[in-house]
């Protein structure tokens, strides 16, 4: 290789490094960190703002259309997913790395140096007397009984005494961060490894997990509501939803027990939840009396439907109503099932073109010998579950962000300097103080600090002066 | 009327008669006013833990399943708070705005009181006892932060005003001068006077601009009142300690909330509402406690966050709950 290509490549890999350099500098200002948060907040505001994982007619039908047009196209319908909020995530942590190595574990003690006292804006100066050597121990006893780690140093020809407090307390930060890299593990690991999903069963059915081939079956799911009589009337509060079920795990042993909400079961590190319930529906459809092929006779859930056949009608079960007012013949506040009914929707393609309250066990006309008779009801119940291999993880990683936040915010690393100048008897005491933190936080502590040397240092009261006469003052002049 | 009602009756009346006492102290420092504030400060807020146990004990039902329990401990612990922060650090000039609002929330809170309502199901956890008081103390936190934050705003506006009549510079020629006492120059430095070691001791500590002690000597009614406050470093760093007492307790609120979801719901996050917005709190405060750090964002830049923040929390509170449907739709 010649002198003249060498010297373009150096610098290419000059260039580079510097462009590296300057990347990984830009991640380590605290002012991108912020900057980045201040996205990911208006992000997550967006989110909580705008509806999530709705059906795109949610928003035409509910938003302005200029709106609805900007949430679908932009994707803030599904925000917490889309690939700008995993990437601010990422860049976030990729700050947070790359700001950890490159300020938070370098950031070590700061070399004991001399300082010019009266620079510093924590300062303090008194008078002591003694013998130079015996006021340079008092003054050091005096901070290392308080907890301060006091190291001596001869600089310049002037000797200096250096106190710390709380330095191990520098570290917080690092720890808060390694906090948020565990919780990031944790959930990179359940991503990985874990899965989740729903499944609603029947009374009397049973479902298998496909993740786990975990089959569970619906014996009984009962609820309660309570009719509570409150300010505004009369309340309808649920009080208990229970699942009664069997389940066989991956060892083939059955097992029965009871599901209720914030009470999971376990079964092989797969918990399952109650989280929803409802009441499936039994519909009947005929033509001239007679029942029509083809028409699945598999109980609807709500928002199923069943096209009729040879017409582009369609009935769908909208939702169970468990008590039909006998007076108005319209849906009641009481969810409990007493003269109960379902609303079914009727469509012409996808034009809603009616809908009606039918009472369970009734039929109603759907004109050209069409008829449609809500047979009966029965209730099924949703049961979420969950592998999560990294909860474990996500919980040590909390604790330990805690404890670091707690570190980093509890205890205030401190640094006084200390130099006393003078001639025998008479000394003068210099001290400075600095904290990570500024000087503001310090100040009361930096005052309670010297007014306590100060009263160490001062001499044992003698004799009490008679009212009207002056004491003699300690110090001379 | 009922003996809980009796006790929210008392509460309220305290506050009231707190809130004006210490009002005026705020603006006479009239010790009398103190002197009467103080016990009432005191009496509101023990009678509103009293009331909530009561209520407990009488109805057999966790008082914190509902708005108005929930706003009653939000009240209730910004007080407590308050209050153990103006012993510590003598804030008690703070406390007409910080009783007017606890009077104001529970008041609010009094409107969604529909009686005794049992939990519903997904309520019926322990968690409830560990995790809704502890976001609720948060809260109060970043009230009294934010009540902290404005007065930093309020002083500082009025500094500012002094600073364009008297001339930034005018301050601290006079003060060389020894007009207000001897000032060290460019960081506002100032020897202490009134300092019981002072004939002994000199301590260097940041205070106001100069020119609030010179235009109270000159007999500005402002400047007499701006110079009562602590200095504006003073409540910066107020504002700081209560933040930090604040942030640790909504970060301990939401993995207790993420933990009891993942009891309840099967996932300890779900995006739902009030996690995002409480997420949205908690990284415009960490942003603050990032940003207070560094020396440029320390002060102004920091007291608007912490007033963001407050209206953040805000929103997460009572906006999620009674605008925005979601899990946690715990109005009633």
């Amino acid at each position: 290789m010649n002198a003249g290509s060498a010297a373009p490549e150096l610098s290419l890999r000059a260039q580079i490094d510097e462009f590296v350099r300057d990347l990984a500098n830009t991640f380590a200002n605290i002012l991108f960190a912020v900057s980045l948060f201040a996205v990911w907040g208006v992000l997550t505001l967006i989110g909580v703002i705008v509806d999530q994982n709705k059906d795109p007619s949610f928003y035409t039908a509910n938003y302005a259309p200029v709106l609805a047009r900007v949430v679908l196209r932009l994707h803030l319908d599904n925000m917490y997913h889309s690939p700008p909020y995993i990437g601010i995530i990422a860049l976030i942590l990729i700050s947070l790395g790359v700001c950890t190595f490159k300020r938070v574990i370098p950031a070590r003690l700061p070399p004991l140096r001399a300082v010019k006292i009266e620079h510093i804006p924590l300062n303090a100066t008194l008078e002591v007397r003694g013998e130079e050597r015996d006021v340079r121990e008092r003054i050091a006893r005096f901070f290392s009984d308080r907890g301060w780690q006091v190291r001596k140093r001869e600089l310049g020809g002037v000797e200096w005494t250096f106190a710390d407090k709380h330095n191990w307390a520098r570290r917080g930060v690092l720890v808060a961060h390694a906090g948020f890299v565990i919780i990031a593990a944790g959930t990179t690991l359940y991503w990985w490894k874990g899965f989740s999903g729903t499944s609603a069963v029947l009374t009397g059915n049973t479902v298998t997990i496909p993740q786990t081939g975990t089959r569970v079956t619906l014996d009984r799911f009962h609820y309660r509501f309570d009719p509570i009589k409150t300010k505004s009337g009369i309340v309808y509060q649920p009080i208990d939803y229970v699942s009664n079920v069997r389940i066989v795990g991956r060892d083939g042993r059955e097992r029965a027990t009871t599901v209720r909400v914030n009470h999971p079961i376990d079964v092989g590190g797969t918990l399952y939840y109650q989280a929803s319930f409802g009441h499936a529906l039994n519909l009947t459809l005929t033509r001239e009396g007679k029942a029509i092929r083809g028409v699945s006779t598999a109980p609807l859930m709500e928002g199923d439907a069943v096209p009729i056949p040879g017409t582009p009608e369609t009935i769908q079960y909208e939702r169970y109503v468990g008590t039909i007012d006998r007076k108005t013949g319209q849906p009641g506040p009481d969810p409990r099932a007493n003269n109960p009914g379902v609303v079914l929707n009727f469509y012409e393609g996808d034009r809603l073109a009616g809908a009606s309250l039918v009472r369970l066990g009734q039929s109603i006309d759907l004109g050209s010998g069409y008829r449609v008779r809500a047979a009966g009801s029965i209730l099924y119940s949703g049961f979420e579950y969950r592998h999560d291999p990294g909860i474990p993880l996500v919980a040590i990683g909390a604790f330990v962000l805690l404890s670091g936040l707690c570190i980093a915010f509890y205890f205030l690393p401190a640094r006084l300097y200390v130099r006393v100048d003078g001639e025998a008897p008479s000394w003068h005491v210099g001290i400075a103080a600095t904290t990570v933190k500024g000087y503001d936080i310090f100040e009361e502590q930096f005052r309670a600090l010297v007014e306590a040397l100060e009263r160490s240092e001062r001499p044992p009261a003698t004799a009490p002066v008679p009212q009207g006469q002056r004491a003699p003052s300690p110090i001379p002049g | 009327m009922s003996i809980d009602q009796i006790f929210i009756l008392i509460a309220i009346s305290a506050y009231i008669t707190s809130t004006l006492a210490l009002l005026i102290y705020l603006l006479s420092r009239e010790r009398w006013a103190r002197t009467i504030g103080i016990p009432f400060a005191f009496l509101g807020c023990i009678t509103q833990f009293v009331e909530l146990f009561v209520r407990w004990q009488t109805s057999h039902i966790w008082p914190l399943t509902n708005l108005y329990g929930s706003l009653s401990l939000f009240s209730a612990m910004s007080v407590a708070i308050f209050i153990v922060f103006a012993l510590r650090y003598d804030l008690w000039f703070l406390g007409g705005f910080v009783l007017a609002l606890a009077a104001g929330f529970l008041a609010y809170g009094l409107t969604w009181n529909e009686g005794y309502l049992p939990a519903v199901p997904a309520l019926q956890s322990y968690w409830i006892k560990i995790h809704v008081p502890l976001v609720v103390s948060s809260y109060a936190a970043f009230m009294v932060a934010a009540v902290t934050s404005v007065m930093y705003l309020i002083k500082y506006y009025f500094e500012g005003v002094l600073d364009a009549r008297l001339g930034r510079t005018g301050g601290l020629a006079a003060a060389a001068a020894g007009t207000a006492g001897s000032g060290s120059g460019d960081l506002g430095l100032r020897m202490q006077a009134g300092n019981p070691a002072a004939e002994r001791v000199t301590i260097s500590t940041l205070r106001d601009s100069p020119n609030i002690a010179i235009a109270a000597a000159h007999g500005d009614m402002l400047a007499q009142w701006l110079a009562t406050l602590p200095s504006l470093a003073k409540l910066d760093v107020m504002t700081y300690r209560i933040v930090a007492i604040g942030l640790p307790l909504l970060t301990v609120g939401i993995i207790t909330g993420a933990w009891w979801a993942k009891e309840a719901w099967g996932a300890y996050w779900q995006w739902d509402p009030k996690e995002t917005a409480a997420l949205f709190s908690w990284i415009i405060y960490a942003a603050y406690m990032h940003l207070h750090t560094r020396g440029a964002w320390r002060g102004l830049r920091s007291a608007y966050i912490s007033v963001v923040g407050f209206a953040s929390i805000m929103f997460c509170y009572l906006g999620v709950n009674i605008w925005i449907s979601g899990l946690h739709s715990y109005k009633m």
